[in-house]
């Protein structure tokens, strides 16, 4: 995977105490047993490191990393 | 000169029965660790049956006075501001009879509502009082007993919500003496609402006959709860860097912030988003859960107790609640006793 995917991973691995091997770009945030505040904690942890707005649906319990990947990567960049 | 609003008296009150994460899981569908993980929170205290906001309010009140008159504060109080969700009565408002049960005589008294938010409005109020002359003292109170209003059936809501009350007193004073309270910053968004509601009871969807709703009557507290996390968090962090820039403070100058105590997740969330140490964010939910208009009184008694918070200390208050509502505002912490 790119340097998205690496960067979502660095904040699974701050945050929630995985390890980088422990995931995968087809996991689910539901099969990394991420509860919703868990995904809440995500989502601002996403918006601090890349500068973007996520809603509050962006990152879904079915999502796959890959999929949270290509959703960061659509949002526009704030100034 | 401008006449600020000093805080010089601190007094708390917590009912005596405490109630753990075990006692909650003998009836209903949770446990410790359950309620740990996802709030921080391991046991909270609950009003005796008969123990009305007022009781918790007079306790909280008398002790803020004590303290007050104890070091640099009056003797009594020229006005007082309830904060409450769960006012003795719907009508009339809470605070006067608690200012009568004080003995402060026919002051001036009326509640705030802001839900959480309402110690942050309540001190907006005690300093509007006191800049434009009308008291040259008042008494702020945050006071609630949740458990009157809970659902017996959530866990969720069961498992966050205490029963409390604190107070301070504020004095006329100078802007830049310890305890003046900073520029305050307040916030409501009502397209948020229905995020935090008791649906039932008031004139939108009343109890009594004759007023015919296609809903049953739902008499109980909810919260969207990863909703509010979410909103939580970002307002009180962003209310909290502009009250800060107001004072002409920037949020690393900040040596503790007493944020309202909802979530042990949402003040680490706050102090990562203010890229602040998370060691500067008190915690006082462990023990007592989260008292919503209660919980920064609480939380500023037990951080200094606890030598946390100490006099000198940049300090920023910081509270979100129903409405929705958020606030913050900062102060040089003052050489006060709580009691």
């Amino acid at each position: 995977m790119n340097d998205t995917y690496e960067r979502v991973v660095r904040l699974l691995v701050r945050n929630f105490g995985f390890e980088t091997g422990d995931v995968s770009p087809a996991d689910t945030f539901s099969e990394l047993e991420l509860d919703s505040l868990a995904l809440v904690e995500l989502t601002l942890a996403v918006q601090q490191e890349f500068g973007v707005k996520l809603t509050d649906d962006d990152l879904g319990a079915q999502s796959t990393l890959e999929e949270a990947v290509k959703v960061i990567e659509s949002k526009p960049v704030a100034a | 000169m401008a006449r600020a609003a000093v805080l010089c008296g601190l007094g708390t009150y917590l009912p005596s029965r405490a109630v753990g994460n075990d006692d909650l899981a003998r009836e209903l569908d949770t446990s410790d660790e359950w309620i740990r993980s996802r709030t921080g929170i391991g046991q909270r205290y609950l009003a005796a049956p008969g123990q009305a906001t007022s009781d918790l309010a007079v306790e909280a009140g008398e002790r803020a006075l004590k303290s007050a008159a104890s070091g640099t504060g009056p003797d009594g109080a020229d006005a007082v501001v309830l904060a409450t969700t769960t006012p003795d009565h719907s009508c009339p408002a809470t605070a006067p009879v608690v200012a009568s049960r004080l003995g402060l005589g026919t002051v001036p008294a009326f509640d705030v509502a802001a839900v959480c938010t309402g110690f942050l409005y309540g001190l907006a109020a005690g300093a509007g009082l006191i800049a434009s002359g009308t008291a040259d003292s008042v008494l702020v109170v945050g006071a609630e007993t949740y458990s009157g209003i809970l659902d017996p059936a959530d866990r969720s809501t069961r498992a966050i919500f205490g029963d409390g009350a604190g107070a301070v007193v504020l004095r006329a004073g100078a802007p830049d003496e310890p305890g003046a309270l900073g520029p305050l910053v307040l916030g409501s968004d009502g397209t948020g609402n229905e995020l935090i509601q008791v649906p039932s009871g008031g004139s939108r969807r009343p109890f009594h006959a004759g007023q015919a709703h296609s809903e049953p009557a739902d008499p109980y507290f909810r919260m969207a709860g990863r909703q509010v996390f979410r909103n939580a968090v970002e307002r009180m962090s962003d209310a909290t860097t502009e009250a800060a820039a107001r004072a002409g403070r920037r949020p690393e100058e900040l040596d503790v912030l007493v944020a309202h105590q909802a979530n042990l997740r949402i003040l680490h969330a706050v102090a990562d988003r203010l890229r602040l140490p998370r060691e500067r964010f008190p915690v006082h939910l462990d023990r007592v859960g989260n008292t919503s208009a209660a919980s920064i009184p609480l939380a500023l008694a037990d951080a200094v107790t606890a030598g946390v918070l100490r006099p000198g200390h940049s300090t920023a208050l910081t509270a979100f609640g129903g409405g929705l509502t958020w606030g913050a505002t900062t102060l040089t912490w003052p050489a006060v006793v709580p009691v």
